[in-house]
């Protein structure tokens, strides 16, 4: 076991350190002048002095190899500089809005596992049948459905029409929290429904095709009653595909955040980061997104070891 | 899907499921193109004093914040949409196809490179990745079908280069390689038509994976660039006004949706077509036994009766049978060896006895009765299911086939023990550990212990069997029954697991009586005290084990005796399934012959076997399913 955490998180390490390298070199290999580029807004060019100020507070004017090691270097140590727009600290930033993006990923996957779970395994136990069928139809139909648009389809109708949930916005949990549960409520949902429809898919495959095997039979040949087999037999086997398929998809559902975020007018990474690449703030873009990437390897090097515990095979490969 | 060479490899007609998703999606992807011939408005003519009008005999589907025909914006905005997400596709379709390729055909950095690189890929949450581009190049078109095809190119890499291995390795490759087929023509010529398939369906997924991403952006505003409609935007620009004017948000939602459902739709239709295996339906509850109420009143030494056991597989009009009248009688301290070629009924009927026939199969006659440890018989079809799983395990156990698969990998052995004897057995943990323990000693495990607590992917194939078999015994059952417990053992070690049957029979289980399924007539000859030949779905003939296997009176048994190898070495094989002695192989369930059903590949046939199904002849202790055997003619006489 030690064994293979110790080479899980050394392959995490590398796949961050060739994340951060791609995010440093996609602005080195840009045709012209980095700074030059990163003002040009709207047509108008800037100043030979605000570029010349950029390309001091980024260290453009560094040789690349040095440009790379402060990057690298300053990234582990959670120190993204400052943002170009004005000037405020990057890490500061994301400091204060991650949580909130977390928490609402964190409810949606909540809510996702509570539904998706049990609907997926009774699906996948009587594949074929009436709740089957009815199911898989409508989560095909889900599937398709965009996040942002779910979310625009959800204020017009819990908001607008039937007035039972506010529009969007956020209060601190601290300030009043019914009133930031009651916000948290829609955006959970849409970010949940998406991924709900994935866990649905897979959980109703894995159990199809566990329940189909021979130890199976040996566990009902026994005499164990039908909650157990289903629960240790069926269950136990399917989740660790589920699991992993799941943390694969994350990279998905934290792109659908940045979007549902958005349209709830809810101020996590997504605002920050949609008025980062409006405005060019190249840096701002760059934490976020290397800080988005370093999540989702953590998230998946953790499932990777709940799988390792949950079928013992895996920590042999 | 099998892969077929590419000689033989013909487009095939399109299967009938194909085409509801095929014309949607068509019409979904023409419908947008045509937007000339609809409607003649211009989706970027602003007209300020229309703005938010209901639809109208001009406008059909009203006018947006801005005036403009909504109709001409969903169609012209789905040609964007559609163009941006087929665009970059194709090109991540053909870059990543022909990367997987190379690095499948060459190997080496190619395929560290194919592999590696999704990998990365895979860590970026593809929207953020867009953003990240957006942000250097500025939003537009040619920005997005970039961003999408170099997002996107990856997985088909992936795909076409796990594929080519698997394809690359069948022998059809290979042969034509040692052929010295030039590289270029076996991966164009051979691999590619095979690899389709899979690559299809990528492609119908990340098409629509592509459109909810320019969709995305383009809410954002950081997408196709205005005044150029696109559905996302129509979204963002109508979002303000949703009270007034809910049209605006329904029209481009609708539109969006259903695209990528029907992409979706075709998509799965087309995995089903292509690997129908992923799409196994039936349920996983096995069928119940019935009962037609004839068991009862055995003697007090029978352990378990079949009686007129009949299974069929309903079909819509006629039931295909699949036993067709089989009846057995198991006593205490006895083996029976249930004898057959593959395919004659011999597991399903010991599967009906536990109470465990697979759901597609059910049970039309018969009676099915065991005596339990109380001493009482009970009709296996008037249990209740709870019942049911109170009998097997206890009263009744079974042995697989198949050790190898028949323990669930994940659960420690000890754990899949104790919970066999909890099941029937409430005591503390640490006394069924302690059970499972002198369990485990007793089938010949050494170091119990340690194997009690290990998984069994650590256990060679004798030993699971071994487990399989002290599992079976930890709540001392009255019948165990062993389904061909050795054929998937190497030889000595199919000779040691007979031992232990046997010694645990004289030893350690006194009374248990074993139903022992083999076709294998040497294993048989050392274990069985009675024998019952199975052949297609009934018992053709049953007696006591050494004058059936001495001096046999069906032809079928004769045929089976013939065909097994003499020295003992080669009784042990594996290769007995199959019987050299007699040409043809057993006739499929719902092609059985009318008369005896062996009369096909019979040396004594007579014409008058094709006439009636023979009866069981005999007297009381040895029965024949032959016209022509001693027992009929006696009859007759």
């Amino acid at each position: 076991m030690g064994g293979f955490l110790l080479r899980r998180v050394a392959g995490a390490a590398v796949m961050l350190f060739v994340v951060g390298s791609i995010v440093f070199s996609l602005l080195a290999v840009v045709p012209g002048d980095p700074a030059e580029l990163l003002l040009s807004t709207g047509g108008g060019s800037a100043t030979p002095e605000a570029i010349a100020n950029l390309r001091a507070t980024m260290g453009l004017d560094q040789p690349v190899m040095q440009q790379y090691a402060a990057f690298l270097l300053n990234s582990v140590r959670f120190d993204f500089g400052t943002s170009i727009i004005d000037g405020s600290s990057i890490a500061d930033n994301i400091a204060l809005r991650l949580p909130r993006t977390l928490e609402i990923i964190a409810a949606g996957a909540l809510l996702a596992l509570l539904v998706a779970i049990p609907a997926g395994t009774a699906a996948g136990l009587r594949a074929g049948g009436r709740f089957d069928i009815t199911a898989s139809a409508v989560n095909a139909l889900l599937t398709s459905v965009p996040g942002f648009v779910v979310g625009t389809l959800f204020i017009y109708l819990f908001a607008q029409v039937l007035g039972w949930l506010p529009a969007g916005g956020y209060v601190a949990f601290a300030q009043d929290p019914v009133q930031h549960l009651r916000m948290l409520i829609l955006p959970a949902v849409t970010v949940g429904l998406h991924l709900a429809t994935i866990i649905f898919r897979m959980t109703r495959a894995s159990v199809l095709e566990m329940r189909g095997h021979d130890w199976v039979r040996t566990a009902t040949a026994k005499g164990l009653s039908r909650r157990l087999v289903i629960r240790r037999h069926v269950l136990k086997n399917a989740l660790g595909p589920v699991i992993t398929v799941v943390g694969m998809q994350l990279g998905i559902l934290l792109g659908s955040t940045v979007l549902v975020e958005f349209v709830y007018n809810w101020p996590g990474l997504s605002g920050l980061l949609v008025t980062a690449v409006e405005q060019r703030d190249y840096p701002t873009v760059r934490a976020v997104i290397l800080v988005v990437a370093a999540i989702f390897i953590a998230i998946n090097l953790v499932i990777d070891v709940l799988y390792s515990l949950l079928d013992p095979r895996i920590r042999l490969q | 899907m099998t892969a077929i060479p590419a000689s033989r490899f013909r487009a095939p007609a399109i299967p009938r499921r194909m085409i509801l998703p095929g014309v949607l999606l068509a019409a979904l992807i023409v419908i947008p193109f045509a937007a000339p011939l609809i409607t003649e408005a211009n989706p970027i003519q602003i007209s300020v004093r229309e703005r938010l009008a209901p639809p109208s005999w001009e406008h059909w589907l009203g006018q947006d914040e801005f005036g403009r025909d909504r109709l001409a914006r969903v169609l012209h905005g789905g040609q964007v949409s559609l163009m941006v997400a087929f665009l970059s596709t194709t090109l991540a379709c053909l870059v990543g196809t022909l990367f997987g390729l190379i690095g499948a055909y060459f190997r080496g950095p190619f395929q560290f490179l194919t592999t590696r690189l999704s990998d990365v890929v895979l860590c970026f949450p593809p929207i953020l990745l867009a953003l990240l581009v957006v942000t250097l190049f500025g939003p537009g078109t040619v920005t997005l079908v970039a961003v999408l095809s170099i997002l996107y190119f990856p997985a088909f890499s992936r795909i076409a280069f796990s594929e080519a291995l698997r394809v690359s390795a069948l022998d059809f490759v290979e042969a034509s390689r040692a052929l010295g087929t030039p590289s270029r023509r076996i991966v164009f010529g051979t691999i590619l038509p095979n690899i389709a398939g899979p690559v299809s369906v990528q492609y119908s997924l990340t098409a629509a994976a592509a459109i909810t991403i320019e969709s995305g952006l383009s809410f954002l505003g950081l997408g196709v660039v205005p005044p150029a409609p696109s559905w996302g935007q129509m979204i963002r620009g109508a979002r303000q006004f949703m009270n007034q004017d809910p049209l605006g948000i329904l029209i481009p939602c609708v539109a969006l949706t259903l695209t990528i459902y029907a992409i979706n739709f075709f998509c799965d239709r087309l995995r089903d077509t292509l690997d129908p295996k992923g799409n196994g339906g039936g349920k996983d509850t096995t069928s119940q036994p019935t009962s037609d109420g004839q068991g009862g009143g055995a003697a007090g030494d029978v352990v378990a009766e079949v009686r007129n056991l009949r299974l069929d597989i309903p079909r819509p009009g006629q039931p295909v049978p699949v036993i067709e009248d089989v009846s057995l009688t198991l006593r205490a301290n006895q083996c029976t060896a249930l004898v057959g070629e593959s395919g004659s009924g011999k597991s399903l009927s010991a599967l009906a006895l536990m109470g465990l026939l697979p759901g597609a199969i059910r049970q039309s006659a018969g009676t099915l009765t065991l005596r339990r440890k109380s001493g009482e018989m009970v009709d296996m079809g008037r249990l209740t299911p709870k019942q049911l799983e109170d009998v097997r395990g206890n009263d009744v156990a079974m042995i697989f086939q198949e050790p190898m698969t028949s323990l669930n990998p994940v659960h420690k052995v000890g754990a899949q023990m104790v919970e066999a004897i909890l099941a029937h057995r409430p005591m503390p943990k640490a006394e069924a550990r302690a059970q499972a323990i002198r369990l485990l000693t007793l089938v010949g495990i050494n170091e119990a212990e340690r194997r009690f607590n290990g998984y069994p992917h650590e256990m060679s194939g004798g030993m699971r069997q071994r487990v399989m078999i002290a599992m079976a015994l930890t709540c001392e059952p009255r019948l165990l029954i062993a389904d061909e417990p050795t054929t998937a053992l190497d030889v000595t070690i199919q000779a040691e697991i007979i031992e232990l049957l046997q010694k645990l029979r004289t030893d350690y289980a006194d009374g248990l009586s074993l139903l022992f399924i083999s076709h294998n007539l040497g294993v048989v000859a050392e274990i069985a005290d009675r024998v019952a030949v199975m052949y297609s779905g009934q018992v053709v003939e049953e007696g006591p084990a050494k004058q059936i296997l001495t001096d046999p009176h069906h032809p079928y048994t004769r045929a089976l005796l013939e065909s097994m190898p003499s020295s003992h070495e080669e009784a042990h094989s594996t290769r007995g399934d199959r019987l050299q002695a007699v040409e043809g192989t057993p006739p499929l369930p719902g092609r059985r012959p009318s008369g005896c059903t062996f009369r096909d590949r019979c040396p004594i046939a007579l014409a008058s076997c094709a006439l009636d199904r023979p009866p069981l002849f005999g007297g009381s202790d040895r029965h024949v399913r032959c016209f022509r055997a001693p027992e009929a003619t006696q009859e007759a006489a």
